[in-house]
């Protein structure tokens, strides 16, 4: 099933406050996503940004101000949750807790009158997927079961189910890193499985990008970006979008595009001819990526001097890791194995280097992605 | 300044919490206590503040038993999770607390709360109350009022759990700036382990009240003494399964129920007396490679098929999910590959090249390494 937001605003209005509707800034800010039907979405910001809203709003818990959600082609205002075929998964545990985990599968078959070999049949084909020990789960009392394993099956009740759209607020951030990283996979696997068209709502940027076919940015209310990883990681819209994604921080220097060259603090960098083209005389700010740096020779002017506060080894990525200041910026710097704290100096790859408004945070320039072959 | 544990232990009720505990923070070492909820690691951290009566063991600052020393006198800054500041106090006298409840004059207080103030950033905020304060300003005040008093130890109690993922990042190098300038001994407790890999000069891995292992980020890595170190360290996890040791002529096998891999000569010579027995395979993500990019020989004894179940793009490159068929369901795997894998390879049979100088292989009752010397747990 496709799902359609079309222009949608929510607000919500403190009861017994003084302020009228026009004081407070409105959870959802017209806003507009397409899911096609079996794709998912993630819908990812920071807290209070309204991805939580904007699912409640898609399940029907909540009325929009205006604007319309469909599904397929049906205005569902006037459906409520219930009749909507959806499948929820939310941060808290809901269990039937008088129920063993195979009751919690089973009884939607039982409440809707299905056979007990189909309610089998399907409870058996969810567990094969859900992995190994996942059966030894549903002979357990839900009271016994911890907070992971109570997901886990609280997941596959979804998915037994068999809904036409499938809606996940945060349903692993309550279960620590190791069993996130599992149950995610799971999570992948069914719904690739099925081709459930699913909405899937995190703060995490890295689970966003694992989960979703495409990966919506909202802040304040509003869809900043749509689209895949590497649109989002090397096309960002703007500063806000390129400094979310990454799982270390962007560099952001200010600095000033003049006689084809970017000054930034101390330091001069001439520009390649075509981005020298491209880019108009005047103050920016340049979003460098921690692998976007190269080392420069040592001969003076070549690079800028990065004061360094550390070097760091990461084994799992083979990667060695300066932090510091470069150019009066904060800069965490991917640098060759065996590199020493003195004497570094850097310049940013212009290739894979962004620009930026120095005033708004307009991206003026985007590298794109990096030809991987 | 060095802290000493030995064989510390916390029951609660007829539960030992902290299992005979040892290890020792050097002279200006920073060294994280890491594992899953539960293991224990809060606890032993708590032991030291004073804020837990030591059961059984002891618990030396320089060479002098403190069991029974006071908190306060114990001359130690912490800071919690949830920071622990005072409401009702403004930034300036949060940060001042402790020098005032020293009885420090009021002079140096004057001078030392901008000081520490401006090393956090949050020295036009001293007159601020905490509920005008954003999470990671907070977190600040509470580093600053560590910093301020000069303690002889400073220990963390998951001190950026609460933050989002831009703010830890920061919040993270003012850590160790701080450490850097005090180099004092620091005991810093997480249940992240990338968080405590780039962290920590040493750092030991708890489970069950127990220290599993202790050494550098890069010891505990390469050489993991059990299976659950493999696992515990590293992201994606370590890929762990179940094969039979087999002998043919001169060579030693892995048997995987849909794959072989012939050991290296070392570490076949290590499992020599087990041959025709079960083991645990380790395999790094990162060890896995595609056959053209691997940086060996890559042949039938080290290669295996599997199909691929989703491409996970990273700025290095893309972690793939793999799955190999198995008699008790598909075996998952993942790899890490340097370059990107294209989404046209979803749902196809790959080959992939294992680096097999790398392979951990574990005992599967003990789950302790069979490549270690008993001597390394």
């Amino acid at each position: 099933m496709r799902i359609r937001i079309a222009d949608v605003t929510k607000q919500y209005v403190r009861e017994g406050s003084l302020r009228t509707a026009a004081d407070e800034p409105p959870a959802l800010d017209h806003i507009s996503l397409d899911i096609a039907d079996g794709e998912t979405v993630s819908v990812v910001g920071p807290s209070g940004c309204g991805k939580s809203t904007l699912l409640r709003l898609v399940a029907g818990l909540e009325t929009a101000d205006s604007g319309t959600v469909y599904y397929d082609e049906h205005d569902v205002a006037d459906v409520p949750p219930q009749s909507r075929g959806i499948g929820m998964v939310f941060q808290d545990y809901a269990l039937y807790p008088t129920m063993k985990g195979a009751g919690n599968l089973k009884y939607y078959f039982d409440v809707h009158r299905r056979t007990e070999e189909e309610s089998r049949a399907r409870a058996k084909e969810i567990a094969d997927i859900m992995g190994v020990g996942f059966e030894l789960l549903l002979g357990q009392q839900t009271t016994t079961l911890s907070g992971g394993e109570q997901q886990r099956v609280a997941i596959a009740r979804c998915v037994v189910r068999d809904p036409t759209l499938f809606l996940m607020d945060e349903p692993i951030v309550n279960l620590d890193a190791k069993l996130r990283e599992s149950t995610r996979m799971e999570m992948a696997k069914l719904l690739k499985r099925y081709g459930v068209t699913t909405m899937f709502v995190t703060h995490d940027q890295q689970e966003a990008v694992f989960m979703g076919d495409r990966i919506a940015l909202l802040r304040a209310g509003r869809v900043v970006q749509v689209g895949s990883f590497d649109e989002l990681y090397y096309s960002p819209a703007n500063l806000f979008v390129a400094s979310f994604f990454g799982s270390r921080p962007l560099t952001v220097l200010p600095a000033t595009v003049a006689d084809r060259a970017v000054h930034a603090g101390e330091v001069s960098w001439p520009l390649p001819a075509g981005l020298a083209d491209r880019l108009a005389p005047g103050p920016v700010r340049v979003g460098v990526r921690p692998e976007a740096w190269r080392v420069a020779g040592a001969e003076p002017g070549q690079g800028a001097p990065m004061a360094v506060d550390r070097i760091e080894s990461v084994p799992a990525e083979r990667l060695t890791l300066a932090h510091g200041t470069v150019a009066g910026a904060r800069a965490t710097v991917v640098v060759p194995a065996g590199t020493t704290a003195e004497g570094l100096r850097l310049v940013p790859d212009w290739d894979a280097a962004a620009f930026f408004g120095a005033d708004d945070e307009v991206a003026l320039h985007t590298p794109g992605p990096p030809d991987f072959f | 300044m060095t802290i000493t544990a030995t064989r510390l232990t916390k029951r609660f009720g007829d539960k030992t919490a902290v299992d005979g505990v040892e290890f020792e923070v050097g002279e200006g070492e920073f060294f994280v206590l890491v594992g899953p909820s539960g293991c224990g690691k809060t606890t032993t951290l708590r032991m030291i503040a004073g804020l837990e009566s030591i059961d059984d063991g002891e618990l030396r600052m320089n060479s002098v038993v403190v069991n029974e020393t006071r908190p306060r006198d114990r001359d130690i800054a912490m800071v919690f999770q949830d920071y622990a500041i005072f409401p009702h106090l403004s930034v300036r006298e949060n940060i001042a607390y402790g020098l005032r409840s020293r009885r420090v004059a009021t002079s140096v207080i004057k001078q030392k709360v901008p000081e520490a103030a401006a090393t956090f950033r949050i020295d036009h905020l001293l007159r601020r109350k905490p509920r005008q304060l954003s999470g990671g300003e907070r977190q600040r005040v509470a580093l600053a009022r560590a910093l301020v008093r000069d303690a002889q130890a400073y220990l963390y109690d998951e001190p950026l759990s609460n933050l989002d993922a831009q703010l830890r990042h920061q919040a993270r190098e003012d850590i160790l700036a701080l450490h850097q300038r005090q180099r004092k001994p620091t005991v810093y407790v997480t249940h992240d382990q990338s968080e405590a890999m780039s962290m920590a000069d040493r750092m030991a891995v708890m489970r069950g009240g127990r220290i599993e292992q202790v050494g550098t980020p890069r010891e505990l890595y390469e050489n993991p003494v059990s299976a659950f170190v493999a696992f515990f360290i590293g992201t994606p996890s370590i890929n762990l399964f179940e094969a039979t040791l087999r002998a043919d002529a001169d060579d030693v096998w892995l048997e995987a129920p849909a794959f072989s891999l012939r050991l290296p000569p070392t570490t076949a010579s290590a499992v020599a007396g087990r041959v025709g027995g079960p083991v645990t395979v380790g395999i790094r993500p990162e060890d896995l490679h595609p056959p053209r990019q691997a940086p060996f020989d890559v042949g039938e004894h080290n290669k295996f098929t599997a199909r691929v179940e989703l491409i996970e793009p990273t700025t290095a490159g893309s972690t793939v999910y793999l799955t190999v068929p198995g008699p008790e369901g598909d075996l998952d795997i993942a790899a890490g590959f340097t370059a990107r894998l294209p989404d046209r390879f979803a749902g196809e049979q790959v080959p992939l090249a294992v680096d097999l100088g790398k392979v951990h292989l574990f005992d599967p009752v003990t789950e302790r390494s069979l490549l270690l010397g008993a001597g390394a747990a």
